[in-house]
């Protein structure tokens, strides 16, 4: 059953990114109607698999690394779709989170073979780290395709190439300040999951001196957030630069997910 | 006989560099329409926008005008124009004025500044004294045509000119324009256009210009605030657009100056509308970070994207002007019909009346009643000999061989020669117009 469930959802969950990318290029409202209720559809069967795989497990659904993926994916998706509701015009940036929400899922499947962590790694700062993080990478995924569609936005601008694609895509201002509330929600967030995790290890392992790969990613992700948000608000820094700044800063979040997923044991690290 | 011509070159045919290269403004304009008066045309209208120079005028040789007025040119572009040139005579030079002003062959089809183009050229070669009867007409009628397709199509709605194309690109920087700063600089029709269209959308109008009053009357027409030209490096930096349409040769935003302007506007994006032409914005000022600078050309492309929507309006305003085009035709044979036979009659009771003068003083005393009976006489002699003749000209007006017709009979009687030799060595064209003040 949860097996069907995952497929099902997957394929809901590609099939809105083939309709978002459809009527992005193509500019029919129809298929934007159809992405989103696709998309919809999409959340629901995740909410019914999430469920099942809990009650199943009889363990909160962010325990697990895959719970965690899973969860992130959902969380993504439900905050593109209230974002989407808000504004029409941005509704268009499915094409690009979308994508991101499969990503996660998929990337659940495969985290499933990842051990259960052991009650020496539960802790208290375990829901916390999670969660943080979690929502840090929500708002992250949400600015992240704000950042895509700036670029490439921008780039047609300035290319003086203002096809159908020009005219579907918000404005530049508006991607912008859009990007720019994600990363500011997104960084608070993402600093108390790197010290909750950062003080969960040192408990665990305290004699560990080496930072891991997927810490030093987490590290360079935040360091680039941080940077981006430092320049935006001290130096005015916005645009193109800052953007590139949010996808490359996400793509290194993305990084320490997959790092976690393909450990060969489980925890947190 | 005078026939229309066009001589020029457009967005259609010539790159931005040469018809920046060969727009005249001012003072310039005024010396070439003189030089096209002068040089190739009896009569002569120069239009001169950011996206056609042409020459207009009417000629009695035009193959010969048409060729001497390319030469003009070919020597303003300093190499010979070939493919870019192009040249309109008679039905075609009036349906290429009547589509130009109608606006069917702007960039932008339907974009209501041609009307006000072509009216100023009009109106400015008027008062130099180089519009004779048949350009003049031809001009008042493109005018009056140009309305009527505003008025009876719907080619003018929509958002497709080039100020409206200007907002539309602000709006995809900007998201919105309330509470933007919009700069203007210089005083050009279309830049006031989409300086207008932009502060409609609740944008801050400054207006910078040279001349005080000008830039006073554009803030009366538009709102906003006028500001000292010094004050321009303050100005760009609080900008957020910045539409240029001045008439300086030379780039009025150069690099230098907008890398400094960029620096102080830490990183906010700015839009820069160059409509002038020659341009006033370097291109490089475009590779600067988060500044997006457009000149003419790059909005015809954006134009042409809009074109498609105003085909089938614009079928129905060709109509019209093929309509219109047929009238005016018909209205300038029939001037060719008659100071002809004004001529003819003049020199035929000419000939009669010297040689009745001549005969009289033989006959001896003759009452006022016999001079009046010889006087009638004379008269429908003159009227029997060119009953035929004459039914045979009006008869083929407006038939492919009346126009050889006229000719003829004028090359015959030599009525062209008679008004020639009171100007010896005067150009045929300059004659012909002579003619006009006769027949009146």
């Amino acid at each position: 059953m949860g097996g069907a469930l995952f497929i099902a959802t997957a394929i809901a969950y590609a099939v809105a990114t083939a309709l978002f990318t459809g009527a992005l290029t193509r500019g029919t409202a129809g298929l934007k109607r159809a992405a989103r209720w696709v998309l919809i559809a999409a959340v629901a069967l995740h909410g019914i698999y999430l469920g099942l795989d809990s009650l199943d497990d009889g363990t909160p659904p962010m325990g697990r690394v895959h719970e965690t993926l899973t969860g992130l994916s959902l969380g993504v998706t439900l905050a593109f779709l209230l974002a989407s509701a808000r504004r029409e015009g941005m509704a268009v940036l499915g094409a690009f989170i979308t994508p991101v929400a499969l990503f996660f899922f998929l990337g659940s499947g495969l985290g499933r073979s990842v051990e259960h962590v052991s009650d020496e790694v539960r802790s208290m700062l375990a829901p916390i780290h999670i969660g943080a993080n979690v929502l840090g990478l929500v708002a992250f995924a949400l600015a992240f395709g704000a950042a895509v569609a700036y670029v490439i936005q921008e780039r047609q601008l300035r290319k003086k190439t203002l096809s159908g694609l020009f005219q579907r895509l918000p404005a530049l201002d508006v991607l912008d300040r859009f990007g720019l509330r994600a990363v500011s929600v997104g960084f608070p967030l993402l600093t108390v999951g790197i010290v909750t995790g950062a003080f969960w290890a040192f408990r665990i392992h305290p004699g560990a001196p080496v930072v891991s790969t997927a810490q030093a990613f987490a590290l360079i992700a935040w360091l680039l957030f941080a940077g981006v948000l430092l320049l935006r608000l001290a130096a005015g820094w916005r645009g193109r630069r800052a953007a590139i700044g949010t996808i490359v800063g996400f793509l290194c979040t993305a990084v320490v997910l997959v790092g976690y997923v393909f450990r060969s044991t489980g925890g947190a690290s | 006989m005078s026939e229309l011509l066009v001589v020029g070159v457009s967005h259609h045919t010539a790159p931005l560099e040469l018809r920046e290269k060969l727009a005249v403004n001012g003072d310039a304009l005024t010396e070439l329409i003189e030089e096209v008066r002068r040089e190739a045309f009896a009569e002569s209208v120069v239009l001169s926008t950011c996206n056609r120079v042409e020459l207009y005028g009417a000629a009695d040789d035009p193959a010969a005008a048409a060729a001497r007025a390319r030469a003009l040119l070919d020597g303003r572009a300093g190499r010979p124009l070939d493919d870019e040139l192009y040249t309109h005579r008679g039905r075609d030079a009036v349906r290429h004025t009547f589509r130009v002003t109608s606006s069917l062959d702007s960039m932008v089809v339907g974009e209501p500044q041609i009307l006000g183009q072509v009216k100023q050229a009009f109106e400015t070669a008027q008062d130099l004294g180089t519009v004779g009867m048949v350009l003049g007409r031809c001009f008042q009628r493109a005018l009056a045509v140009a309305k009527r397709v505003r008025s009876e199509t719907r080619i003018a709605e929509g958002t497709v000119s080039v100020s409206s194309i200007a907002s539309e690109l602000a709006l995809k920087i900007f998201g919105d324009l309330y509470g933007r700063n919009v700069v203007l600089l210089g005083a050009g029709e279309m830049g006031e256009a989409a300086a207008k269209a932009l502060s409609s959308s609740g944008a801050r109008l400054r207006v910078v210009n040279r001349s005080v009053e000008k830039a006073e009357r554009i803030v009366t027409e538009c709102g906003g605030e006028a500001v000292s030209v010094e004050n321009l490096a303050a100005e760009l930096v609080g900008a957020d657009v910045v539409i240029t349409s001045t008439s300086s040769p030379k780039y009025v935003l150069t690099w230098e100056l907008m890398r400094e302007v960029v620096r102080a506007r830490r990183h906010r994006p700015l839009f820069v509308i160059d409509i002038a032409v020659p341009r006033d914005v370097d291109p490089r000022v475009g590779e600067l970070e988060n500044v997006y600078c457009y000149d003419v050309d790059d909005l015809q492309q954006v134009a042409e994207q809009n074109l498609a929507l105003r085909r089938k309006e614009a079928a129905a305003a060709e109509r019209i002007v093929e309509i219109e085009v047929a009238e005016f035709e018909a209205w300038r044979r029939s001037l060719d019909l008659t100071p002809t036979i004004v001529g003819l009659r003049s020199r035929f009771t000419e000939v009669v009346r010297g040689e009745l003068e001549r005969t009289l003083p033989r006959l001896g005393e003759l009452s006022a009643a016999e001079r009046q009976t010889l006087d009638k006489m004379a008269q429908a002699i003159v009227n029997k000999l060119l009953h035929r003749p004459l039914s045979a000209l009006k008869k083929s007006n407006g038939e492919p061989e009346g126009a050889e017709l006229i000719a003829t009979a004028r090359r015959l009687f030599e009525l062209d020669e008679s008004l020639r030799s009171g100007s010896e060595g005067e150009e045929p064209a300059r004659a012909s117009v002579a003619l006009t003040p006769k027949k009146s």
